[in-house]
């Protein structure tokens, strides 16, 4: 394959070029860009997954659900059109279907609690949440403890035990990756369809205050699947951009968190990572979206509020690292790789919503309906 | 008749939550002021309202990070 060869070698030309400080700006500035597109994309388009899931099972509405899937399916095609091309090499690897499963799930319980996931958090902690600081701090604390610290060794023994040999979906019916791509696609399309076709109600907005650019990126209303056609595109080249400098993968939120805190408390630079850029971007991309339209502000949250955010954070760290990643690095990244990992991790990370979201919203809705009825009964 | 919620300092989705069981109380052609300072509710409230029949009489940002919204009940 002579194009292939081409391209492998303009990659390992360009990575030859990029060494040493030259390579620290190249992670950097590409790290920090990526991020921040997605930062501000994310806080604009009020891309929040676990609003998302949380609504497939209070509200009955899966539209944010269905934009997650324009997202995966943009970045799909894309991926491993660059894969077939030789402009990288990505192997899913093993599938640790037990730890897949329990972290997914315990993951899904933190993000409500934690009123945001991963980047949701990232990029709400770029609003001026405090709330959302209070749960990334739980979050990188326990990501660390789960990878390097003292739980570390629980950590690998669960994801060890019941191991499958292959995670990639094609591989496992010995198919080609686009016999699975082309009919997911087509699904998509078919739901995108479906969802534009609806008659529309008309959803009142604010007062339009600005005009042209300042109107479509400060102000305007972002539609749910052109938010999420964008995140496609930059989850696209988060891809080549990561790999050129070792990392081969995609966006991926948990293990650049803990490598934050690693880096800060051992020194080791060897925990930096282009990851690492791309979520601090996240923070930096949301602060200037939320600043650039009025709604960046220091707010604090209740007790109450603080406590789920702390315990809801930790979950979270340690959900995510069971499972080898969060709503982000499975069930965006993986799942456009199409592996199982990713895919098994998405449906239980939503069962894990939809369960602490009967505790934290429906239970007590429940119960205090209950408690007005006896009252009103009492008192005839 | 018209009530007041105050939901500031509430992250999402308490706020739609609280407007929701509020505007239950409410008779047809009340109306229900939320003050409200979470972001995403610039989304949930006014489409939850729409979609619901309510009409949504005033939608304003007040201050930074800061929304007020009426909704008459149908």
């Amino acid at each position: 394959m002579k194009f292939e060869s081409h391209t492998m070698y303009y990659i390992h030309i360009v990575l030859l070029r990029i060494k040493g400080a030259d390579f620290m700006a190249y992670m950097i500035i590409t790290g920090l860009i990526c991020g921040a597109l997605l930062g501000f994309v994310m806080q604009r388009g009020r891309f929040c997954l676990t609003g998302g899931f949380r609504d497939m099972y209070l509200a009955k509405n899966n539209r944010m659900f269905y934009a997650l899937l324009v997202a995966i399916a943009v970045q799909s095609v894309g991926v491993f059109l660059l894969i077939d091309m030789g402009v990288f090499e990505y192997s899913a690897g093993t599938l640790p279907i037990v730890a897949v499963i329990v972290g997914s799930f315990i993951f899904g319980i933190g993000i409500i609690l934690a009123g945001g996931c991963a980047t949701g958090t990232w990029y709400r902690a770029g609003e001026g949440l405090i709330g959302s600081w209070i749960a990334l701090a739980g979050y990188m604390l326990m990501s660390t403890i789960m990878k390097s610290g003292v739980l570390a060794p629980i950590n690998q023994q669960i994801q060890g035990s019941s191991v499958l040999p292959t995670n990639s979906i094609a591989d496992t019916f010995g198919i080609n990756h686009w016999f699975i791509i082309i009919p997911f696609v087509a699904i998509v399309a078919f739901i995108l369809f479906k969802q534009l076709t609806k008659p529309k109600v008309a959803i009142p907005a604010l007062k339009a205050k600005r005009t042209g650019l300042a109107h479509i990126l400060f102000e305007k209303r972002w539609n749910p699947f052109v938010t999420a056609a964008l995140i496609g595109v930059i989850a696209l080249i988060a891809w080549p951009l990561s790999a050129a400098t070792g990392r081969v993968f995609g966006l991926g939120i948990t293990t650049p968190s803990a490598n934050i805190l690693q880096y800060l408390t051992t020194g080791d630079s060897t925990f930096i990572n282009w990851g690492v850029f791309l979520v601090l971007g996240i923070f930096a991309g949301s602060f200037i979206a939320a600043k650039g339209s009025k709604e960046f502000r220091f707010r604090m949250p209740d007790v109450k509020t603080g406590i789920n955010s702390f315990v809801g954070g930790n979950l979270m760290g340690i959900g995510a690292s069971l499972a080898g990643g969060c709503s982000i690095g499975n069930g965006l990244v993986m799942t456009a790789a199409m592996t199982w990992q990713g895919w098994i991790g998405l449906i239980f990370m939503i069962l894990g919503t939809w369960t602490a979201s009967y505790f934290v919203y429906v239970r007590p809705r429940q119960k205090a309906k209950a408690a007005k009825l006896k009252e009103q009964v009492a008192a005839v | 008749m018209q009530k007041r919620l105050e939901v500031l300092g509430m992250v999402c989705p308490f706020p739609l939550i609280e407007a929701q069981q509020a505007i239950e109380e409410l008779n047809s052609g009340d109306e229900l002021v939320v003050d409200f300072d979470c972001t995403q509710g610039t989304e949930s409230i006014p489409r939850w309202a729409a979609e619901a029949g309510h009409t949504v009489t005033n939608f304003e940002q007040t201050d930074e990070a800061a929304w007020t919204i009426t909704i008459q009940k149908k």
